[in-house]
């Protein structure tokens, strides 16, 4: 069994930040927020939740899809794919479901998106087990488990003030490599105890459809602020928008850059055509879209929910839209 | 650059504008030429099928490919009408300048399927501009389709597309073009009121016939239940090319949902009998 103190897992991230980015949790004004560190003093070790996924790392808020140069007549496009290799530590369980239900949708659905198939070729992601779940957390109900192992490439599980390492994949395994700690892999890996069950049955695909023209969605989003807070903080939610944004040019370059940065389907123009038509101008009509789409459409199109159970739409939410409370309503009978 | 095709779905290949014309109120006719590899990656499109076309450094948008391979490999016309960014940019160009193409996307109209059938093209507006490419497949294979109708309206005379076009819809054998407009100016001669009028008044028989409408959502729905209300049509008599805001073109971006259909890649052409089933209505 691999067992390492705080102490030697700190050195040996330390050792691993000299050749990659090391990103990890960090404390930014009372928000849990995964980011660069030069050095592991900085980083949070005991945290329930961050605020924002690490979806950001590998389909980030807004990034650059290529340059466009113009001169005179003539257009030059550089696409500009993503180089960097990077290590993400303390990542838990439901965002690394959240990257399996991205992976769905931006890799195993044809054509294959280089964008974030690049991020996630190039970034290894060690695991951190949750000790606690949160109040919102409901990661158990949709499949999840708070020391679920699923999708990382080494996993990280508190235990006698230490931790136990599992190494789950040859990536993984390439960086235990980095450290003389980790010389086999670890047979034994202790479930934390303090997992709280929630009395929630989620609906199969099969009931959303007969749950379409209910009064419920109207009642529910009079409270939406369209904000769309809630899609932002989700770690499966992937709506994006692209656009060119003109850039400081010379000598007589004309510069822009096309970007994609993220949208949310609960926006109001979100699905309005440049001639005005919006076929979905109620809130309610967006806010319904929203859950369809995690529990139905998208299953139907890529395969598995798109929601880990995370709970952050809950506490991001201003208005308490919960999400457990949708579920329980298309739940019931 | 290699003559290729591109492997990053998301880059546009480019193409210079090789005709641009006015057709119609702030509607304007282009002619793309596609340069490095876009050419081939454009050389089997089907009618009904559409692409990005990109404004650089503005953005990009979907447009319905307005013609058909029969033009050359090379070349891609676009009609559109001027009203977002994207193509208020796009009405700043003139011949030489270059434009991104990405595509082309979508199902298109199974033409196979419609072999030795009646057709009624109903098309309101800039709606036009995806259903030039059935009408350009009708004239060059005219011994594959039954008798042809094509019903062309738009809200007055100055915003329809394609009139330079018309005497030769006429002199194809065996179809008719029957034009209405909403209002009329003191120079029209045709038909004046909404295109349900006019289907009324044309009648088209349902006996072994497809119907093809695009336009303004709303257009579409009134055009169906004449089809079927008043005429007799089935739902899986007619076909609609349904218009959505899209950003991807390919499945990702998510944009362009109607219930559980993506218009992009399960649409933009649907059977109204698919259509009827939706969650989610288009209206």
């Amino acid at each position: 069994m691999n067992y390492l103190t705080r102490q030697e897992v700190a050195a040996w991230l330390d050792h691993l930040a000299q050749e990659q980015t090391l990103i990890a949790p960090l404390d930014i004004a009372g928000n849990i927020l995964y980011r660069p560190v030069s050095e592991t003093r900085e980083v949070v070790w005991d945290f329930v939740r961050s605020f924002m996924s690490v979806k950001e790392v590998f389909f980030p808020p807004t990034e650059q899809l290529m340059l466009i140069e113009k001169t005179g007549l003539q257009v030059k496009l550089t696409e500009t794919l993503p180089e960097e290799k990077s290590i993400i530590f303390g990542v838990r369980p439901c965002d690394a479901r959240g990257l399996l239900t991205m992976d769905a949708l931006f890799i195993d659905n044809q054509p294959v998106d280089p964008y974030y198939a690049r991020r996630r070729e190039n970034t290894t992601l060690i695991g951190l087990a949750c000790q606690t779940m949160g109040a919102s957390c409901f990661c158990t109900n949709v499949g999840g488990a708070p020391d679920d192992p699923t999708g990382m490439d080494i996993m990280l599980t508190a235990s006698d003030g230490g931790y136990v390492a599992e190494i789950i994949t040859e990536k993984g395994e390439k960086i235990s490599k980095k450290f003389p700690v980790f010389d086999g892999l670890s047979e034994i890996r202790p479930h934390p105890t303090s997992a709280r069950k929630r009395d929630l049955k989620i609906a199969t695909k099969e009931v959303w459809p007969g749950k379409f023209n209910n009064d419920f969605w109207a009642e529910m989003a009079e409270r939406c602020l369209s904000c769309r807070i809630c899609a932002y903080v989700c770690p499966s939610c992937r709506c994006f928008d692209v656009r060119d944004e003109t850039l400081p040019g010379g000598n007589g370059q004309n510069q822009s850059e096309r970007i994609r940065c993220w949208d949310s389907c609960n926006g109001i123009p979100y699905r309005r055509v440049a001639g005005g038509h919006n076929p979905r101008f109620m809130k309610n009509q967006r806010l319904r879209n929203r859950f369809y789409c995690k529990f139905y459409y998208f299953p139907i199109h890529y395969g598995p929910v798109s929601c880990t159970g995370c709970g952050r739409c809950i506490d991001a939410c201003p208005v308490n839209v919960d999400i457990t409370e949708v579920l329980g309503f298309v739940g019931r009978r | 650059m290699a003559e290729e095709k591109n492997s990053n779905p998301m880059l546009p290949y480019l193409g210079k504008l090789v005709e641009v014309k006015d057709i119609a109120t702030e509607i304007k006719l282009f002619r793309v030429e596609m340069l490095n590899g876009g050419g081939e990656a454009f050389s089997a499109y089907k009618p009904g099928q559409f692409a990005f076309v990109s404004a650089f450094g503005v953005g990009e948008a979907p447009f319905g490919i307005a013609n058909t391979p029969h033009d050359g490999e090379n070349v891609l016309d676009f009609a559109i009408n001027r009203l977002g960014s994207v193509t208020t940019e796009l009405h700043e160009l003139g011949v030489g300048d270059m434009v991104g193409v990405r595509g082309p996307m979508g199902n298109g109209f199974p033409m196979e399927k419609f072999k030795g059938k009646n057709l009624v093209v109903i098309g309101g507006g800039i709606g036009g501009a995806p259903l030039r490419p059935v009408i350009q497949t009708v004239m060059h294979n005219r011994a594959d389709y039954g008798f042809f109708q094509i019903l062309w309206a738009a809200r007055n005379p100055s915003l329809l597309v394609f009139t330079d076009e018309y005497d030769q819809w006429r002199d194809t054998p065996d179809t008719e073009l029957h034009l209405t407009v909403d209002q009329a100016d003191s120079s029209w001669t045709h038909g004046v009121g909404l295109i349900t009028q006019l289907l009324e008044r044309v009648a088209p028989a349902p006996r072994n016939t497809i119907t093809i409408t695009c336009g303004p959502p709303i257009m579409i729905h009134f055009v169906n239940r004449v089809l079927m209300d008043k005429l007799g049509f089935n739902p899986e008599q007619n076909y609609v090319t349904l218009e959505a805001r899209m950003h991807c073109g390919i499945g990702k971006c998510g944009r362009c949902n109607l219930g559980s259909k993506l218009v992009c890649v399960d649409g933009p052409v649907f059977n109204m009998a698919e259509v009827g089933a939706l969650l989610e209505s288009f209206l």
